[in-house]
């Protein structure tokens, strides 16, 4: 009885709580910002970006505000997708945001974005039409205007490759080769075994192992899902491509062992300072890192190659920005024009010529000569693999979850080296197919 | 203490509250005042009079603090775990759909096997480290209290940085700082987070590095009240070190035990930040916890509703948890 009595006193101001809660649950969320709903004041626009990044947004808009009179509420945002989930359930969205365009379907489920008419945009033709590519939806409607593009490449130590006596790779072979030299022969002489060949990024995190194994997935004539027309999409990541493939790159692990050690738990930011101070010698990453790898090991130590061929060519990664225009905004009149400006030759290449970090890698404006405006010959490169051999990942479905599952399958083969490649892709595709079922595209 | 997520992560702290603060309502009722002397109001009464306001007066701004901050967003938290969460085309009643799927997720089934072993293996080896360190340190002397304050330093570190540091102490080649120490003894290079059988115990040796000071301070909180007298009479009739220790203080904490085995207990099951900065829940998930599959499910997957099921389900887990330990405290209590 007195047990019981205390009982009840002790859950009543839960009880009471869960109650309140329900109730108003309704007015938690607070409106904050200037986008959605009002008509007047500034234009809010978001981009995910650091401080840096930041510096050569704001000089666009700023250039922006200057030719047509529209102020810009200018928030740089880090941690993007949380703050947008929460301005989402508030109802009140900023009215432009510029992010990754593999975001698209994620944002277009969950009916985040406008329809864009691109008659209704001056300026539209000039875009190439494989950047258009990655900014349209599962139903055929482009919700997104392209605004920057990129695709991967290979730094290499240059000084590493003439210590070890070798040329810069150009096949599987050759850069198992050069990594293994790299990991072996002391290229940085200091007289220890304390050098790697390959960084690898490789932790389950935001599914940064897939992000990397991609390219040679496609370099090995495989994929993950493939698009099967009208919308539908299917699994193929069990295929004997991929088996010899995966089977390759678990090699790089469990017998020659040429990756950073810790690889399998670092995120990219976790592993470049392995680059940075000469524990690694090849990196496969995006130009967005000249600022940082030209100061640290240097621009005369690098040689960047297109990604060495694996048995089906050299295809990397593409990936590049958006801009999006979001829903519930009232400012369509000002949303257009800011479009028209971020696309225009102007905005293009005040973005690539950003002191800091170039935020326009490269111009999906054919207007836009990319070298001319660069003068860097390195830079072709990228170009060159974008226009050429590049491929982005599916941008209409919401690929965040197929990347988080293909990184932990791989990141567990990878670890353990008595599993079993295939069984392990097996699983992968029946976990993936089952998560197309989810979306309602699978084939 | 760490919060890393946001209305799901707040149902789970609030069982550390309730377990935190003595309830004033047992401990008052044992030490009854002498009849006459206050007027007790009639049982079930609901009559209120001015005075009795007062107290709550007092609690109010707290009180207040805590249900926005705390009851509200929890409920709101469990009130998600029934729905298939969008915020802005709305939510969608789905019952217990999302209970469904956490529990037919073999991800969420693994991670369960690694918080179970994180909570006990942590729990045990922080309050076995947290009670030789107080019996090491136990003294009024004022070279104890500077060792004792060094001592308690981990548990004041942000988790974040404790886990940087030591993320560098366990690198695993032979330039690492730990190996560098195992190679003078002629061992390693180990692996440690590296591996995905050496992961999850690293990682809990962490735990129990920051874990066991924090216990050190209340068992040597629970040793002032250990009488001295005992110790005196037991070393009089010829009691031997472990004997006095074994028959005496360990008797003599036997509440601080139950406290600390709780609070261990509830923060292992709660761990997140030490995995997320160490492994994120790599190799292979081997190290993958309930806390950082739900931060995964909520916030890379975006699956609210389904996260929200996750973060509902610890809850209740830790308030089982509470109340067993108490239930069992109060009940070798009443035994004499």
């Amino acid at each position: 009885m007195f047990r019981h009595s205390a009982t009840t006193r002790r859950l009543a101001p839960l009880a009471c709580a869960a109650l309140a809660g329900s109730l108003v649950a309704g007015c938690g969320a607070s409106t904050s910002g200037n986008g959605g709903g009002d008509a007047k004041g500034p234009l809010e626009v978001w981009t995910r970006s650091d401080t840096v990044d930041a510096k050569a947004y704001k000089r666009i808009f700023a250039a922006f505000t200057k030719k047509t009179g529209i102020k810009v509420d200018y928030k740089p945002v880090v941690d993007f997708d949380k703050l947008l989930q929460q301005r989402a359930a508030s109802k009140n969205l900023p009215d432009v945001t510029v992010n990754d365009m593999g975001s698209l379907g994620n944002y277009q489920s969950q009916g985040l974005l406008q329809p864009v008419d691109k008659k209704a945009i001056k300026g539209t033709s000039d875009i190439t039409g494989t950047a258009w590519s990655g900014a349209v939806g599962t139903d055929g409607k482009i919700y997104g205007i392209p605004f920057s593009r990129q695709a991967q490449g290979m730094f290499v130590r240059k000084d590493w490759l003439k210590k070890v006596g070798m040329k810069a790779p150009k096949t599987w072979a050759e850069l198992l080769d050069v990594a293994k030299a790299f990991t072996d022969k002391d290229p940085d002489g200091n007289g220890k075994n304390d050098t790697y060949g390959l960084l690898v990024p490789g932790s389950t995190n935001n599914g940064y192992l897939a992000w990397f194994a991609s390219n040679f997935i496609w370099q090995g004539g495989g994929d993950i899902v493939a698009s099967r027309g009208g919308g539908k999409y299917e699994a193929v990541a069990d295929s004997p491509a991929n088996v010899k493939t995966v089977t390759w790159l678990k090699g790089l692990y469990c017998s020659s062992k040429v990756t950073q050690p810790g690889s399998l738990t670092m995120t990219t930011g976790d592993s470049y300072p392995f680059f940075t101070q000469g524990k690694v010698g090849i990196s496969l990453t995006g130009p967005y890192e000249f600022p940082l790898f030209d100061k640290t090991p240097g621009k005369d130590k690098l040689e960047v190659i297109p990604a060495p061929k694996g048995p089906d060519g050299n295809t990397v990664l593409a990936e590049g920005e958006n801009v999006y225009l979001m829903a519930g905004s009232k400012k369509s009149e000002q949303q257009r024009k800011l479009a028209e400006f971020m696309i225009s030759p102007e905005a293009q290449k005040l973005g690539m010529t950003a002191p800091d970090a170039p935020v326009v890698r490269l111009s999906v404006n054919t207007k836009v000569d990319t070298g001319k405006v660069y003068n860097d010959p390195r830079w072709k490169i990228f170009s060159d693999a974008y226009a050429n051999d590049s491929k982005p990942f599916p941008s209409a479905i919401n690929y965040q979850p197929i990347r988080q599952d293909t990184a932990e399958s791989l990141n567990k083969l990878f670890a353990n080296c008595g599993s079993s490649v295939k069984s392990g892709l097996g699983e992968l595709n029946s976990t993936l197919q089952q998560e197309l079922k989810s979306q309602g595209v699978a084939k | 203490m760490t919060q890393p997520l946001g209305h799901s992560g707040i149902s789970t702290a609030v069982s550390t509250t309730a377990a935190t603060e003595p309830r004033p309502g047992g401990r008052r009722r044992a030490a009854a005042p002498p009849a006459g002397v206050v007027k007790r109001r009639p049982r079930g009464g609901r009559r209120f009079t001015a005075s009795s306001w007062v107290p709550w007066l007092f609690v109010a701004p707290a009180l207040l603090l805590f249900v926005v901050f705390k009851y509200l967003p929890m409920a709101k938290g469990v009130e998600l775990s029934f729905y298939d969460v969008r915020p802005f085309l709305g939510n969608l009643w789905v019952g217990l759909a999302n209970y469904r799927s956490v529990f037919g997720d073999p991800q969420f089934q693994a991670a369960l096997g690694h918080t179970v072993v994180l909570a006990v293996g942590g729990t045990i080896g922080s309050v076995i480290v947290g009670f030789f360190l107080a019996l090491l340190l136990e003294g009024p002397a004022r070279s104890l209290w500077f060792m004792r304050s060094a001592v308690f330093l981990p548990v004041v570190t942000a988790t974040a940085v404790v886990g940087e540091i030591w993320r560098l102490l366990y690198y695993p080649t032979s330039a690492g700082f730990l190996n560098t120490v195992l190679g003078f003894l002629g061992i390693g290079p180990l692996h440690y987070l590296d591996h995905t059988s050496s992961a999850l115990w690293s990682v809990m040796a962490v735990a129990i590095w920051t874990g066991g000071p924090y216990n050190m301070v209340i068992v040597l909180a629970g040793l002032t009240q250990v009488d001295r007298g005992l110790y005196e009479a037991a070393a009089l009739d010829g009691a031997n070190t472990w004997q006095r220790l074994r028959h005496i203080t360990l008797p003599a904490l036997r509440p601080v035990v139950t406290i600390l085995l709780t609070l261990a207990a509830i923060r292992g099951f709660r761990t997140f930040t030490e995995v997320y900065v160490l492994t994120g829940g790599g190799p292979a998930g081997s190290t993958d916890v309930w806390m950082t599959r739900i931060y995964q499910l909520g916030f890379t997957r975006n699956e609210i509703g389904v996260a929200s099921a996750a973060a509902t389900l610890l809850f209740l887990v830790t308030v089982c948890l509470t109340v067993a330990m108490q239930w069992y405290q109060r009940r070798k209590e009443a035994r004499p």
